[in-house]
Formats: structure tokens, sequence, C-alpha cells
């Protein structure tokens, strides 16, 4: 049994530095259950670089980035407890579907009876039999999302997840995101696309230059400004003027 | 254990197990067969024939200077992994890196064995009606063909390792498919050719194969073209000099992605 704690993710005081650079400095933030975050700001804000701390992928210089209270890498089954999608083209291009599918199953410890069922959530299904090599975007994306289903996670992280996808894509992954929140999923999307997941998301954290600017219910937020871009540059300028 | 069966659920859901398959019976039974059908009294200059003792030996060892291909296999297969980035979401999977590690490296030697397999079996096969052929009988003796085949099936599975572990430490793919071609199809005998350095040669992976195999073929060669070459050492230092170098190919392989962070 997964241990309940207030906040499934918390991240205290990260830091993480690449040479001179300062890729993420002193990031705190939670993420409450049942909700959609959004964790949102420009390109190289420190996005990824927090995303792929808390999921065991980088090391951090200090500061903690917990799941259920635990590090990543100490949950016990890792891919029942949170389902990722990072980066789209982590795949074989000449693994099918299924295939793919059928690995991370074996990896991750999860019946192959949930590879059927995945490809029908993510709307995969027509093409699981297809080499990878010859997939679209969104087809990617939706074997990408797919991936991250497989262990029926309690929460998902999604990485830049509207990257590449036509309005329609963008839609669908809007629905299926507050379809996820309203089963009482968790859900951590960053973007730097704020226009895109405005209305996806119930929570906000605005990071800039490696530092948290803002983060609270994204109405709140949207209370002193009239969209999220508006809020992030008030953030962001009250920020530099600090 | 569940790292095992998802390393062996990738293998088998690509077509490296048929390609690998293929470039074991051209490897093994094509360049043995060729080799066969030529003669080797017919090469220049001539060789032992078939039916003498040291005929067939030669035919084989000669195969295995092509153990750079399981090398090759393992240190591909390793590097797609990064190539194609599907290196993070197999940490996602299984974030104990270690288990995972372990798991492919278990995987590969196996591979390797089914490499070496199909590539002896072949190699054995075209021998024997290579040398049919030319209505002759093998000079080598049965137990010493079968001492040969195991020989070189066990190389081929630690050539295998030892590929998957330079795939490991440099991760770019084209930069470990050129680090194996280079070193084991040029820098090698380039440094048997280098008096005093070729001294170091039954220490280096292609002398300690030489050494196992009995194969003194490349050494004798170059006796007689320089005046100088590095005597063989016994085949149980070959075995064990090849299980050391497949020992500290695991350990990179295991060791050096641990701690490694993946952007």
């Amino acid at each position: 049994m997964t241990a309940m704690t207030a906040l499934p993710i918390e991240v205290t005081g990260l830091n993480k530095s690449f040479g001179p650079v300062h890729a993420v400095d002193d990031v705190t933030f939670g993420v409450r259950r049942g909700r959609v975050t959004g964790f949102l700001g420009p390109n190289g804000a420190g996005k990824s670089t927090t995303l792929r701390i808390l999921l065991g992928l980088m090391r951090s210089d200090s500061g903690s980035a917990l799941v259920n209270g635990r590090a990543y890498r100490d949950l016990v089954q890792p891919s029942r407890t949170i389902g990722a999608v990072l980066d789209l083209s982590s795949a074989h291009p000449g693994m099918t579907a299924r295939g793919h599918l059928r690995t991370y199953a074996a990896l991750g410890g999860i019946p192959a009876t949930r590879i059927d069922e995945v490809l029908h959530e993510a709307g995969a299904q027509e093409y699981a039999d297809r080499r990878i090599g010859t997939f679209s975007t969104g087809m990617r994306q939706r074997l990408a999302l797919a991936t991250a289903l497989l262990g029926e996670p309690e929460m998902l992280i999604l990485d830049e997840p509207t990257n590449g996808l036509d309005p329609a894509g963008i839609a669908w992954l809007r629905t299926f995101v507050r379809t996820y929140a309203e089963r009482g999923g968790t859900v951590l999307l960053s973007s730097h696309a704020l226009g895109e997941v405005q209305r996806a998301i119930d929570d906000v954290v605005l990071i800039d230059r490696g530092r948290v600017a803002r983060s609270g219910p994204l109405g709140d937020l949207l209370a002193t400004a009239d969209s999220l871009e508006s809020a992030f540059l008030q953030a962001t300028r009250a920020g530099v003027a600090a | 254990m569940t790292a095992f069966s998802g390393e062996l659920t990738r293998l088998r859901s690509t077509r490296l197990p048929l390609w690998t398959l293929f470039a074991a019976m051209l490897c093994g039974g094509g360049l043995t067969g060729l080799l066969a059908l030529i003669g080797p009294e017919n090469a220049t200059p001539p060789m032992p024939g078939l039916d003498t003792p040291e005929g067939g030996g030669i035919v084989l060892g000669i195969g295995g200077l092509l153990l750079f291909v399981p090398a090759l296999i393992g240190t591909t297969a390793v590097t797609s992994e990064y190539r194609h980035r599907t290196i993070g979401a197999t940490f996602l999977a299984v974030p104990r890196r270690g288990a995972v590690l372990r798991a492919k490296l278990g995987v590969f030697a196996i591979l390797g064995l089914g490499y070496g397999l199909v590539s002896s079996l072949s190699s054995g096969l075209a021998l024997l009606l290579g040398t049919a052929i030319h209505g002759e009988e093998l000079g080598l003796p049965a137990g010493q063909l079968v001492t040969m085949l195991v020989q070189l099936t066990l190389a081929s599975a630690v050539y295998m390792v030892l590929g998957v572990g330079i795939g490991a430490l440099a991760r770019h793919q084209l930069l470990a498919v050129g680090i194996v071609l280079g070193y084991f199809y040029f820098l090698e005998y380039v440094l048997m050719l280098i008096p005093g350095i070729n001294r170091l040669y039954p220490i280096l992976p292609g002398g300690a194969t030489a050494s196992l195999t009995r194969f003194t073929f490349l050494t004798e060669a170059i006796e007689q073209q320089t005046g100088t070459a590095a005597a063989l050492g016994s085949p149980v230092m070959g075995a064990l000099i090849l299980l050391g170098y497949a020992a500290l190919a695991a350990a990179v392989a295991v060791l050096v992605p641990l701690r490694r962070d993946l952007g």
C-alpha cells in the first residue's frame, strides 16, 4: 500500500546547476491530489530538469523531490504510481506500438492484458501493429500516453505534451487530462504554451529562469490578470524588479 | 526478474534476433564454406589442406577473426537505447538501474551464445561439406573440431558482452561502432606489426582468442614478414584473459550508467 501523504508530489528547495548555469534554483512547490497542475514557463526555464530530477533521471545538487513522500527510485511499484511522458521520440522505430507496450509492461511487472486496454484509452488501437518509425507526432503522443497509462497510475507527469500536436490533438489531450483528473488522478503538466493549457489546469506553478515565480490555484492567478500570459508576465516582471 | 523479462521482450520485439541469426550464418557457415570450397592449399601463400590436422583449424581460426561482429551487435543494441532515447523510459519503469543493466548483460550474453552456437554449427557443417566436396576427409580430429567450435561459441558470448560494455561507455552509436571496428578490425592488427608493442598481443582480446583456439596462423605470418612476433599463451590463459575482459565490460556496462544524468 502506497503511503498517502497530504501532497502526492512535493518539491522542496531543489537546486541543479550545469557548470555555470543554475538551471533549477531553490524550486519549491506541491501538487494536490485529484487536480491538474500546470508547470508553466518559457523554454529553458528549468521545467524539464525539475521533472527529470523528480523522476530519478537526474540527480539534484540539493533539495528534495518526492512522490508520495519517497524518492522515485524508492517507489515499490513506480509504474503503478506515476506514468510519465517526457520525450515523444523515446521509442524504437523498428518496433510496433504493441511490441513497445509489451516491453514496458514486462519491465514494469504489468500484465500483458493491459496492452489492449491502454491502446483503447489512448485511441491508438488502429495502429497498434504498425512500426513506430511510420508514426506521426500525434500517433507518437498517443503511444507515449498509452505507455504511461500501462500501470493504471495514480499520477501522470506530462512534459510539453502539446508539442507538435495540431488543434484537434490539443483538444483531445485536454479532454483526456480533464477526464483523468475527474476520475481522481493527479496530473503535473509542463508547458511553455500557456494559452494552450489554460483550459486544462486547476493549479499553476509558474517558473522562470530556474525559480518559481508564482504558484497557486489558477482562479487566484486569473483574479489579477485576464490571461495566463499576462499573469506570467506580471509575476516575472515582479521577480526582475525585486 | 521483471527487468530480465522486459529486456528479453524488448529483444524479441525487434528484428535484432533475426539479423543476429543471419550474421552468424554468414560469418560462420558462409565464410568457412567459402574457404573450404576454395581450399586452403590454393591460397597465396598456400596453407595446409583440409585433409591435414592443421588445415581445418586454420579455416575455423580465420572465422574467429570475425568475432568483432557479435561485439558490433552488442554495441549497436545498447547504443540504440540512447539513440532512440528509450533509456529514460526504461529507467522510469525500473528506477533501480543496476537491475535493468544486469538484465541487459544477461540477455546479450544469451544472444551472444546463440550467435556463437549458430555460427559454430554452420561453420562445422560447412567445413565437413567443403571437405566432402573435394573428395577428402577432414584431417582435424573430431574431438579437436568440437573443442574449437565450443571455444568459438563461448568467445562469441564474451565479444557480445564486450560490445555491450563499449556501447554503455560510448553511448553515441557511431562513435561506439567506430571504436569496435577501429579496434578489432584495424588497431589490433597494427599493434601486432610494431616490434616491442606486439608482445602485448597475447593479452589483447584478439590475441587471447587466438591463444584459446590455438590459431597461430596470423602471428606466424607476421613473424615471417617482420622477423618478430609475440608467442601466444595457452588456451587456458586465453580463456582467462577473455573472461577478464568480459568481467571488465560487464562492470563498465553496469556501473557507468548508474549515476549518469539523463537529459
